[in-house]
This record gives C-alpha cells, sequence and structure tokens, in this order.
C-alpha cells in the first residue's frame, strides 16, 4: 500500500507545492458539484490518468483498499436496502475521484517542499512543520506497524489464519504502535525544541520553490472553476 | 557556562528524585564527563541545563540552574538561549526533523530555524559536514542512513547552530570504535571555545578527552573532580563506574586509587 510521497520527476513533482494542493481541493470541489454519475466518473477517469501520467500508479491500489469499504457500504445501504443502485454509484465514484486525486498529490508534493514553499510566503513555521508531519504521518505510522508485525512475528505471534485469530493479532500489534508513537512524540519534541523549532522568528527557506507566472494563473484558473461551478449549482 | 544550584528534580509520579541537591559548575576549557550507574540522573541532569526539563519532561525543578546568565527553566530563559545551547540526544532517528530530504538539508535545519542567510547557513552546514567526516553523505537521505550515520548527522546539525554549550547524551551509542574515537577526538576542540558535558558510561574511551569527571548516583552527585580522583576510588570501583582499567587493577590487588587509563595502568605497575 502505497500513501506519501513518492520521488519522480512528473509535471506535479516539478511544480510549486501548491498547484498540486489547488488542484486537489478543485477536485474535491468539482466531485460534488458536477452532476453524478456521469460527472464524477469523468473526474475518477481523469484522476486515474493523471496518477498514472505523474507515475505515481502505485498510488491506485492503496486507491482502490481505501475506497473499497465505502463501496460495499454504499452498495449495501442503498442498492440492496433502499433499491437505489444509481445513488450508491453516485456517492461512490465522488469519494473514488477525491481519494485518485488526494493519493496523487501526497505522493507528489514531497514535504520539505511544502514546507518551503509556505515559509517563503510567510506563515509560521509551526503551522508548516504541522501541516507537513500530518502529511507525514501516515507513512511513518504504517513502517512502524509493520517494523512492530514483524519483531511480534519472530517472537511467535500468529498473524494469520480465522477472523478471531487475526483480531486477537491486533492487540499486541496496536499497543506498542500506540505508546511507541507516544513515547517517540516526547522524543521528537525534545529534539525539535533543542534545534530551534519552538523559537522561530522567520525560518529561513532553503529551497523556496519557484513559482511561474502560468502556474499562478493555472491555480487562479482552477479556483474559478471551484467557485464557478459552486456559483453555477446554487443558481441552477 | 551552566551552574546548578541546589537543584532537584523529580519526574511526575516518580518516587524519588532523578536530581538530588546537585551543585555543579561546568565551564569552557575541558570536556566534562557526566556518568554513573543507569538511573543516576546523567541525561536528566543535560535536559535540565538545557532548560526541557521539566518544560517538556514534566516534573517538578526546586533550585536554580542558570545557563550563559540565563534561566533556562523560564521561556524568556530558552528565548534567549534558543540555539546557544546545542543538545545531541541518544537515539537519532527521533532527532530527524522529517523536513529534509538530503543530510545538508537535515544539518541545516536549526540554522535555518534561526533565519540565518543561506550563504551562511551553506557555510555552517559544509563546515559541521566536514568535521564530523560525513561530506560523502551530503546528497543521502536522511532515512536511508544507518544509525551510526544517522548520529553523525544529528551531531552536524547541533555543531552547525554553532552553540556556546554542547551538551551531549551518549554521544557515540550508535558508532562503532572507531567512530567513537574520532568523535570523542573532536570534544578538546569544541572545549576550548564552549562549554562541552558529555553524559556517558563509555567511560574507558571518554578518559582519554576528558578534563573533569562528575559522579552521579541516584540523583546525587557522590564525586567530582580529576578522572584519576573520582574514577579510581575503591567506591567508583565497586560500583563498577571506572571503566575497565581500573576494574583490572583492582582485580590484579593494586592499592587504591586505581588507575583509570592504560598509561598510568602500565606505570604503576612498572613501579
Amino acid at each position: 500500500m502505497n500513501v506519501g510521497y513518492v520521488a519522480g520527476r512528473g509535471p506535479l513533482h516539478r511544480s510549486h507545492p501548491f498547484t498540486p494542493l489547488t488542484l486537489a481541493a478543485t477536485f474535491a470541489i468539482l466531485a460534488f458539484v458536477l452532476p453524478a454519475p456521469g460527472g464524477a466518473a469523468a473526474l475518477c477517469a481523469l484522476a486515474l490518468a493523471l496518477a498514472l501520467f505523474e507515475g505515481v500508479g502505485g498510488v491506485l491500489k492503496s486507491a482502490l483498499l481505501t475506497v473499497l469499504p465505502f463501496w460495499i457500504f454504499l452498495f449495501v445501504i442503498h442498492a440492496v436496502i433502499r433499491g437505489s443502485p444509481v445513488t450508491a454509484l453516485d456517492v461512490a465514484s465522488r469519494i473514488t475521484a477525491i481519494v485518485i486525486v488526494f493519493l496523487t498529490v501526497l505522493a507528489s508534493v514531497q514535504p520539505a517542499r511544502l514546507v518551503d514553499a509556505m515559509v517563503d510566503r510567510g506563515l509560521p513555521f509551526s503551522v508548516a512543520y504541522l501541516f507537513a508531519a500530518t502529511l507525514q504521518a501516515v507513512p511513518r505510522l504504517r513502517q512502524r506497524a509493520k517494523d512492530i508485525l514483524d519483531a511480534q512475528r519472530c517472537r511467535g505471534l500468529a498473524v494469520r489464519g480465522s477472523p478471531w485469530r487475526r483480531a486477537r493479532a491486533l492487540v499486541p500489534l496496536a499497543m506498542p504502535l500506540i505508546l511507541g508513537a507516544l513515547a517517540e512524540v516526547d522524543e521528537r519534541s525534545l529534539a525539535l525544541e533543542a534545534r530551534g523549532a519552538a523559537y522561530v522568528v522567520r525560518r529561513t527557506p532553503l529551497h523556496p520553490p519557484a513559482d511561474a507566472g502560468r502556474e499562478k494563473m493555472l491555480r487562479w484558473g482552477m479556483l474559478l472553476l471551484a467557485v464557478g461551478s459552486i456559483v453555477v449549482k446554487i443558481a441552477v | 557556562m551552566i551552574r546548578f544550584d541546589g537543584v532537584s528534580f523529580t519526574y511526575t509520579g516518580a518516587a524519588r528524585p532523578a536530581l538530588d541537591s546537585i551543585s555543579a559548575t561546568f565551564g569552557p576549557g575541558v570536556v566534562h564527563l557526566v556518568t554513573g550507574p543507569l538511573g543516576a540522573g546523567c541525561s536528566t541532569l543535560l535536559l535540565a541545563a538545557a532548560g526541557l526539563a521539566p518544560h517538556i519532561t514534566g516534573g517538578r525543578l526546586s533550585g536554580i540552574v542558570s545557563a550563559l546568565g540565563n534561566v533556562p527553566s523560564s521561556a524568556d530563559g530558552r528565548r534567549a538561549l534558543a540555539g546557544r545551547i546545542g543538545l545531541l540526544l541518544p537515539t537519532p532517528w527521533t532527532q530527524l526533523s522529517g523536513m529534509a530530504s538530503t543530510v545538508a538539508d537535515e544539518v541545516a535545519f536549526g540554522p535555518a530555524n534561526h533565519g540565518w542567510p543561506r550563504t551562511r547557513i551553506a557555510d555552517a552546514v559544509s563546515r559541521a559536514m566536514d568535521r564530523v567526516g560525513i561530506v560523502h553523505l551530503e546528497t543521502r537521505q536522511p532515512e536511508t542512513l544507518s544509525g551510526g550515520e544517522l548520529q553523525r548527522v544529528i551531531l552536524a546539525g547541533v555543531m552547525a547552530m554553532d552553540p556556546e554549550v554542547y551538551l551531549l547524551d551518549e554521544p557515540a551509542l550508535e558508532l562503532d570504535p572507531a567512530g567513537a574515537e574520532a568523535l570523542y577526538r573532536l570534544l578538546p576542540e569544541l572545549a576550548r571555545e564552549a562549554t562541552v558535558v558529555v553524559a556517558s558510561t563509555d567511560v574507558d574511551r571518554l578518559l582519554e578527552v576528558t578534563g573533569r569527571v562528575w559522579l552521579l548516583r541516584e540523583g546525587r552527585c557522590v564525586a567530582h573532580g580529576s578522572p584519576d580522583a573520582v574514577l579510581g576510588t575503591e567506591d567508583a570501583v565497586a560500583a563498577r563506574c571506572s571503566g575497565t582499567t581500573a576494574e583490572i587493577a583492582r582485580s590484579a590487588g593494586l592499592p587504591p586509587p586505581f588507575p583509570v587509563t592504560v598509561e598510568a595502568a602500565i606505570g604503576r605497575l612498572r613501579r
């Protein structure tokens, strides 16, 4: 499962970090504003093409695993119980489009570049750090969970077999994961404080990303599209 | 200069204080080694000196800690000391900023936080990497480094800030013997201009570079002075705080004070 930044040289990787973020926000708005299921299905196709073109096709598996429970839930609620499979398809395709595009953006924006971009625009470092740290939290926790799983299996923990056995195996995985993450928070706080992160007046962006005029225009265009689509939706 | 005046510190929920009535002065010129059995309070002493205990750790502090003329336990003191005290913790992977895609950027994290101009940051980073011997790692991703490499990267990050006080907690924990010795050889050089306090149980190697030893036990400072005077005593050797040479000398039947370095032991045996 692939969640988080993946090195690459696609257009989103090379662009100013605000551009992919604006793209994700625009996609999220359009997914709910465009008429479904046609509009959302078209956005799904577009998001899929974007992920492949960007060279981060690995996120599609993660997207599938993320949306699958939603699809099942929506199918049961809307198609089976309420007898409206179109509604299930409608909501599910909106969610799928949003998930694909967000995971694509997550895989394309390097947290360090995002921090530099935000600090360069005058945002407080604490806000930028919090934003970037949140983006990194999922891959970090996944890696830690994998390490704990490996360690527990070496110590004889059975993680395969019946659903009951798998459920029981969660306890010796979850406890070290949670306690370890909490302990790490303390140590990270000590280290960050010692390196001056708590008293930043104006951090120096080490590599402020270039922001070409056409990218700014593109972002304004996307924002106008998003706002315009909301206005049209309300008016019609 | 770091000064402790009757300092006690108790972690929240702890039955006994981690530091108990500590009075000590650490200044530049020599490398200070703070040592003792596990749980003696050596790491806590460094955290209190950096103003992080109780600020981050929680707990209760009494007595006066002053660092470079400021009180690090106060918010104003910590602000005044930001960047002037460099702290190295024993686990390097929890000290990564998470904001750097290369080693050079990781080393630059502290200086960038202080808003230095980019040219000054670049100079400080290349000088620190050169001194610690990690220039060849410059473009590597920090997450792909070994523990020992990472430890040196974090030390370079501390050195790049050019602090007036170095507080180093088990700085060679992840290093191989050669790497540890190379790092320790740097310490007297740093101590010429800055206060260097090392908390460690790696006494055998550190005695080569240490000028003053502070022996802690159960949070109390039980002895301080030159390495021979502090670690050559029957008490220190019996508590296994003195390193291998003194233990061998004691086992060989030499009378106290026991020699604590190989050279001193050879001298005594020749006599």
